[in-house]
């Protein structure tokens, strides 16, 4: 009987009431509508910031014109064709046009630091100095095959130290000594020693590898080194000191020439390297062109200028260097603290610590404050970076040292978390296959669940980094300079950070600093800011493939 | 561990024990004919568990159990899920010391040594005794490296290269990755992953090997190859093999312990015996299919 019935009322193939799919549909476009409404704020608020930065309606009609057709229109038809036919070609020509770029980033970041931290002379001490202490190290492993206990950490550690630090006040370490030694070197030549060689047996490496062959190396490496020396030959005619330059295009031209290098030799996706092509040859093009013709470009106050130069009193010659080294000075000091920290607390919590019993409780306790402590409000790390470092360790009040460790304590937690999460991460199995062969705690931690852990450990750590950068109300509270008219020239020094420098233009009275150079100064942040999101997806998306 | 029980052990096991000490059993005629265990043993007992109960929280794994296990020859564990084989495997080497919640009583020894002693460090028991895991898992190294893992672990890096060949190739597998040794362990088939994991295991050169349910995860071609290996093992090393598969013990095995639910060790004895006259009707329905 019901069989009948249903079959007259087609209710089997869901034409009655039976099966009602209403709530589920308009569940889903609401779903849809709040992520839209994401994206589209997120995007709002760019381009805001960005036609504020930039100003494009203050460029000619031509100016335009000209890189549309140059520039916009050729790669918008490119990108056409990979979206519709070519998609993993799509994703070559990304990268290979995005890596030159973020490596131009990272190679300005080590410049900035050659010239105002670091002096050429210092740099390549340091880096003698560590030669000489990983040469002692091997040498040492070599002679006593059959160390005593905690000889060869004692050596290793002993080695670098004594290398890199000295004991201050006692012994000076070998780097001061050689800054000292009197050697006239100019700092070209330095950092063609300290930076095109090391970055050469990189290269030379990454290339011997992939071909399998020794003589392959050894001509990348050879070539990369003829590129530094070009860079010096060329740099007058740049305008750039020859230091410098040999910085910023060896750490461009050197990872984009092994990734094209992979991309042509294996002649995967070969279309894909089109697209660099096209928008560098594009721009270059573009620039000619008006150049030629006189048109004028925007009046960006996001500009070479601004990049290079400190506060002033006049919106159009203020600058955000001092505060861009700032920031990085203490991005090192957040680094060098917070990471070894937060990994060691990460690897006790989930390797170490008891599951039960009343230490276990404890643990437990303690983990689930860690997660609180990730969600106290930044002005009261402030407070207490303000109390612990100034009051009580009697600090230098606002130096890069104090900013440092300020923040570092503020993403602390975020390391901590983002870090176990990681180390659970490690298949049990693997832990297992480790004891099972007889390894101790230490053997396992350090053979397997790092290594394997180390990736995911990164990503997140770097996304806490991107965090730490735009922090501003510790900056506040520890009394970080509104205003800086030169970079830090020590970590103990006062310092002013971008988010601290933007917080200070916002109360100029003139309107161009609170719309023009204010948003220049934030699109400035989040380039740092999104490349090191972005370095942070690399990681990830390489490691991921791997295993 | 609660160490107190096994200061007081049961007198009668105790004296059982050394009776056997001072006269181990290979060749000897004289056998007491109420211990089926030692009645068939050809060889040296390498292992020895007596009354070992072990307890996860409240719950009961092991049940007083009490073997023998010879030396250089497959023992195989068979029981249904839950039955404890796997427990009374990582008992061996110590493993369960790994789950806080595990609580061992009774005495497990290994050449006459209680492992559960307080002086017994289980990273240096673990280095005699090898241990194979179900989910082939190699490390994310290469093969090489792989292998080479216990030996570098224990410092014992001369002629490393001479060291791994010889382990690949008593784990059947140096032809087929002799020219891949560089490249990710994780690249090889599932069959070629456990073999690897089997050359880890034997390049440190143990004494035991166990084995838990090893070609559970492998299709019938890998798994072959696997008992095949098993069975030239067996030469050098005293096997332990856990498995689910009842055809596969009786292809593999010298002895059989079938362990049924509850932690209980039912029946121990020759493999041939086990399968065509077993003493128990217990063992004959789960062997004949009938539960289990």
């Amino acid at each position: 009987m019901a069989t009948e019935r249903s079959t007259r009322d087609g209710s089997w193939y869901g034409d009655g009431e039976g099966v009602n799919q209403l709530r589920g549909q308009l569940f889903k476009w609401g779903c849809l509508g709040a992520m839209l409404f994401g994206i589209v704020m997120v995007f709002v608020l760019l381009a805001y910031v960005a036609i504020d930065a930039i100003r494009p309606l203050t460029a000619d009609p031509g100016w335009h014109l000209t890189f549309f057709l140059t520039l916009v229109a050729p790669t918008s038809a490119l990108l056409g064709y990979y979206g519709l036919r070519d998609r993993r070609s799509g994703l070559v020509g990304a990268i290979a046009t995005a890596l030159p770029a973020f490596c131009l980033l990272v190679g300005a970041g080590i410049s900035l630091l050659l010239v105002d931290v670091f002096r050429p002379i210092e740099w390549f001490g340091t880096a003698v100095a560590l030669v000489v202490a990983v040469g002692v190290v091997y040498v040492h492993r070599r002679l006593r095959t059959e160390p005593a206990a905690f000889e060869r950490p004692i050596v290793t550690v002993g080695a670098l130290v004594l290398a890199v630090v000295g004991v201050p006040g006692v012994v000076p370490s070998l780097s001061q000594l050689f800054r000292n030694a009197p050697i006239a070197l100019n700092p070209a030549t330095m950092l063609l020693y300290s930076f095109a060689v090391p970055v050469a047996i990189l290269t030379g490496l990454a290339i011997a590898r992939r071909r399998e062959s020794r003589r392959d190396g050894l001509i990348a490496a050879a070539l990369t080194v003829v590129g530094g020396v070009l860079a010096v030959i060329a740099a007058p005619a740049v305008g750039i000191d020859d230091y410098l330059l040999i910085v910023l295009s060896l750490s461009i031209a050197a990872p984009t020439a092994v990734y094209v290098e992979g991309v042509v030799r294996e002649r995967d996706h070969l279309v894909g390297l089109a697209l660099p092509i096209v928008a560098y040859v594009g721009t270059f093009l573009g620039a000619a062109l008006v150049e030629a013709y006189g048109f004028a470009g925007p009046e960006a106050w996001l500009d070479w200028q601004f990049l290079t130069s400190a506060h002033s009193r006049f919106p159009q010659e203020a600058g955000i260097y001092p505060a861009l080294v700032g920031s990085i000075m203490m991005m090192l000091v957040i680094v060098v603290s917070a990471f070894p920290v937060g990994v060691a607390a990460a690897v006790y919590l989930e390797e170490y610590a008891p599951d039960s019993g009343t230490v276990g409780r404890v643990v437990g306790l303690i983990e689930m404050n860690i997660a609180n402590l990730a969600g106290v409000p930044s002005v009261v790390y402030g407070l207490l970076g303000l109390a612990l470092f100034i009051r009580y360790a009697d600090m230098n009040t606002g130096s890069v040292i104090v900013g440092g460790l300020t923040v570092g304590l503020l993403i602390l937690p975020i390391v901590i978390i983002s870090s176990q999460e990681a180390i659970r991460a490690v298949p049990n199995s693997m832990r297992q296959a480790s004891y099972g062969m007889g390894a101790t705690k230490w053997q396992t931690v350090r053979n397997v669940v790092l290594p394997e852990s180390i990736p995911g450990i990164l990503t997140g750590t770097i996304l806490a980094f991107g965090r730490a950068i735009g922090e501003t109300a510790p900056l506040l509270m520890i009394g970080a300079a509104a205003v800086v008219f030169s970079p830090p020239g020590s970590f103990a020094e006062k310092f002013s950070a971008m988010p601290r420098q933007i917080f200070a233009w916002s109360h100029e009275p003139s309107a161009e600093f609170r719309y023009g150079v204010l948003a220049a100064g934030v699109v400035t942040l989040l380039v740092v800011l999104l490349s090191m999101n972005a370095a942070a997806i690399l990681i990830r998306n390489r490691y991921q493939r791997r295993s | 561990m609660s160490n107190e029980n096994m200061t007081a052990p049961n007198p009668e096991t105790e004296a059982e024990n050394d009776d056997d000490a001072v006269s181990p059993t290979p060749g000897s005629g004289a056998v007491d004919a109420g211990d089926l265990e030692t009645a068939t043993a050809s060889s040296r007992t390498v292992i020895e568990s007596r009354d070992l109960d072990v307890y996860y929280g409240e719950t009961q794994a092991l049940d007083d159990v009490s073997i023998r296990i010879p030396e250089k020859q497959v023992t195989a564990m068979i029981g249904p899920s839950g039955c404890g084989k796997s427990t009374f495997l990582r008992c061996i080497n110590r493993m369960n010391d790994l789950i806080d919640a595990a609580r061992i009583e009774g005495d497990l020894l290994f050449q006459d040594k209680n492992v559960y002693d307080d002086d017994v460090d289980p990273v240096a028991l673990r280095r005699r005794i090898g241990m194979v895991f179900q989910q082939p898992n190699p490390f994310p190294k290469s093969i090489y490296d792989n292998v080479a893992y216990g030996l570098r672990l224990q410092n014992k890096t001369e002629n490393l290269d001479e060291k791994v060949e010889q382990a690949l190739k008593g784990a059947a597998l140096w032809d087929e990755v002799k020219d891949q040794l560089d490249e990710s362990g994780l690249d090889l088939s599932g069959g070629q992953q456990q073999r690897l994991c089997i050359a880890r295991a034997i390049a440190v050169d143990p004494e035991v090997i166990l084995m838990d349910e090893p070609a559970s995860a492998l299709d019938p071609v890998a798994t072959s190859q696997i008992e095949d290996l098993i069975d030239e093992l067996a030469e050098d090393y005293t096997v332990v093999i856990v498995t689910h598969n009842m055809q596969q013990a009786a292809r593999i095995s010298d002895k059989t312990a079938v362990f049924l639910t509850g932690g209980e060790l039912v029946e121990f004895d020759d493999t041939q015996k086990i399968f065509e006259n077993p003493e128990h009707q217990r063992v004959e329905d789960y062997i004949t299919g009938k539960f289990g």
